[in-house]
């Protein structure tokens, strides 16, 4: 198996007095798409606030390209190329789609390949390209979920995180996401994606863990999982 | 009859030109960061020594003065904020309001110690001109223009430069910002200390047209939350623009 660039150790953490995730063990090897699978209020979601930041962690270590960034902010973290597409999109609302983009490649280094970045995000997402000069929060569900993954493409990140970048769109625009998923994949950008649909998750996955009450409850390749009866029934409610 | 009509209303659109500055440092605290900032009043005091002082000892014209009033203002404003907001920014509203308020007492109670309240004034002779029969002193006329100019730098701030778009994306999700590599702490911290360093720049200007006193930030205090309700929050102009209102009626 390839190096793991992101590898989360017996991480534990939650909200307040209340803990979510007890020990959660994790790899995401360069190059790979790796899934996070798990019914609603598994903590999948709390497990990817901790891999970025934004909620402090209990206990554990997280590493990322060998260097130890539990303890860092995260917009250090964010500079160093783990880049997060969050739930519910957070789009900029008052903000054009064009300084939405533009605030994606805040960062430096990405900041010195803004035009190039730009042409292969915009060539992705065509549709973004009309609106430029359109208030993002005038979007539709669907294009803001685009616009999410663009500004997040902007950052040129190592590692891009996806948190359920499916939810709420029609069938339609759920086939065009895992589509563009799979096309980021071909470039050979590492990823980590987090969805409750199932089977379109697994058919474009490497390796996959299935999270229940804030564990790992099983893991294992897309296609072995694919297979599993168990954790249709029992993990995912299929 | 009409050209005192116009005189007037010159007169009163420069003054409303000043008061919208004033107004637009309390509008970007407020909607950038959520904070009402009281001690908005004791920085526009402040704004007013510093000019003072800077004419006074320095022989510097206020005119000049003021670029420097400005960025000590951003400083100062900066500090002011890693001192007394930078851990309750996520408390709620109460406690940011008690904040800033006891920032407001500790520069009146300090100010009033040091300087008295007694009423000071700048020493300054511009010049006139007439209009229609009503006489505009040059600083007047020089206070609406500097407000003007110091208005169009902040909005070429928040819509051009990387830390003006970061500042603006904080007041709309801190998380995301932060998401992107922002550092949202110091960019509150600046937007704090812009917001301040407006303040006092305003009360350098004001100190050129009006005499005042430690106390005399309070009154432009209040006049800036009217302001900030006509003009709208979180736009620059829609303050300047409510200023106008204020200075015509
Ligand atoms: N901000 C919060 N404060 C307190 N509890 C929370 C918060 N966010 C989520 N939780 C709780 O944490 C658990 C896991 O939630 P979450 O990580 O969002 O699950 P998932 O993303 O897998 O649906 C749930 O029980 C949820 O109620
Ligand atoms: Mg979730």
């Amino acid at each position: 198996m390839d190096q793991p660039t992101l590898r989360v150790e017996s991480l534990e953490t939650g909200y307040g007095e209340v803990q979510i995730l007890w020990g959660i063990n994790l790899e995401v090897p360069m190059g790979n798409l790796t899934s996070i699978l798990g019914a609603n209020g598994a903590g999948k979601t709390t497990l990817l606030r901790a891999i970025t930041g934004i909620l402090p962690v209990w206990k554990g270590k997280i590493t990322f390209q060998e260097e130890d960034i539990t303890r860092l902010s995260p917009h250090e973290r964010a500079i160093k190329g783990l880049i997060m597409i969050p739930e519910g999109r957070m789009i900029f609302p008052e903000m054009t789609v064009l300084e939405n983009l533009e605030m994606g490649a805040f960062n430096k280094k990405a900041r010195a390949n803004l035009k190039k970045n730009m042409e292969h995000a915009l060539a992705l997402f065509p549709r973004l390209e009309e609106r430029l000069s359109q208030k993002a929060g005038t979007l539709s569900g669907g294009e803001q979920q685009m616009l999410a993954i663009a500004r997040g493409l902007m950052a040129e990140p190592q590692v891009l995180i996806f948190d359920e970048p499916s939810l709420g769109l029609a069938p339609k625009l759920v086939i065009e996401v895992f589509e563009i998923i799979q096309k980021l994949k071909e470039e050979g950008i590492t990823m980590l994606l987090v969805e409750q649909n199932v089977h379109l998750s697994l058919a474009i996955t490497d390796y996959a863990y299935v999270l229940a009450e804030g564990k790992v409850v099983m893991e294992g390749k897309g296609e072995d999982l694919e297979e599993s009866e168990e954790v249709k029934r029992a993990y995912l409610g299929v | 009859m009409l050209s005192a009509w116009l005189g007037a209303t010159l007169s009163g659109i420069l003054l409303g030109l000043l008061y919208g500055l004033a107004a637009i440092g309390l509008n970007l605290i407020w909607g950038v960061m959520n904070v009402i900032n009281l001690s908005h009043g004791a920085f526009i005091a402040v704004g007013m020594f510093a000019s003072y002082f800077m004419a006074n000892y320095l022989h510097l014209s206020p005119f000049l003065g003021v670029f420097l009033v400005l960025a000590t203002g951003v400083v100062l404003g900066m500090i002011t904020y890693f001192i007394s907001l930078h851990r309750i920014i996520s408390a709620p509203e109460l406690s940011t309001l008690l904040a800033t308020y006891s920032v407001s007492l500790i520069i009146i109670g300090l100010g009033t110690f040091i300087f008295t309240t007694n009423p000071r004034a700048i020493d300054i002779t511009m010049g006139s001109v007439s209009v229609g029969g009503t006489v505009l002193p040059m600083t007047r006329i020089l206070t609406g223009a500097f407000s003007v100019i110091f208005t169009l730098w902040l909005y070429y701030f928040l819509y051009k430069t990387w830390s003006g778009k970061a500042i603006r994306a904080v007041s709309m999700n801190r998380d995301a910002a932060e998401l992107m590599g922002v550092n949202t702490t110091m960019s509150l911290a600046l937007a704090f200390g812009i917001g301040v360093a407006l303040a006092m720049t305003a009360g350098a200007l004001t100190a050129t047209i009006f005499p005042f006193t430690i106390l005399s930030g309070g009154g432009y205090e209040l006049k800036s939350f009217v302001i900030c309700v006509l003009g709208g929050l979180g736009s620059p102009l829609g303050a300047l623009l409510g200023g106008l209102i204020l200075g015509l009626i």
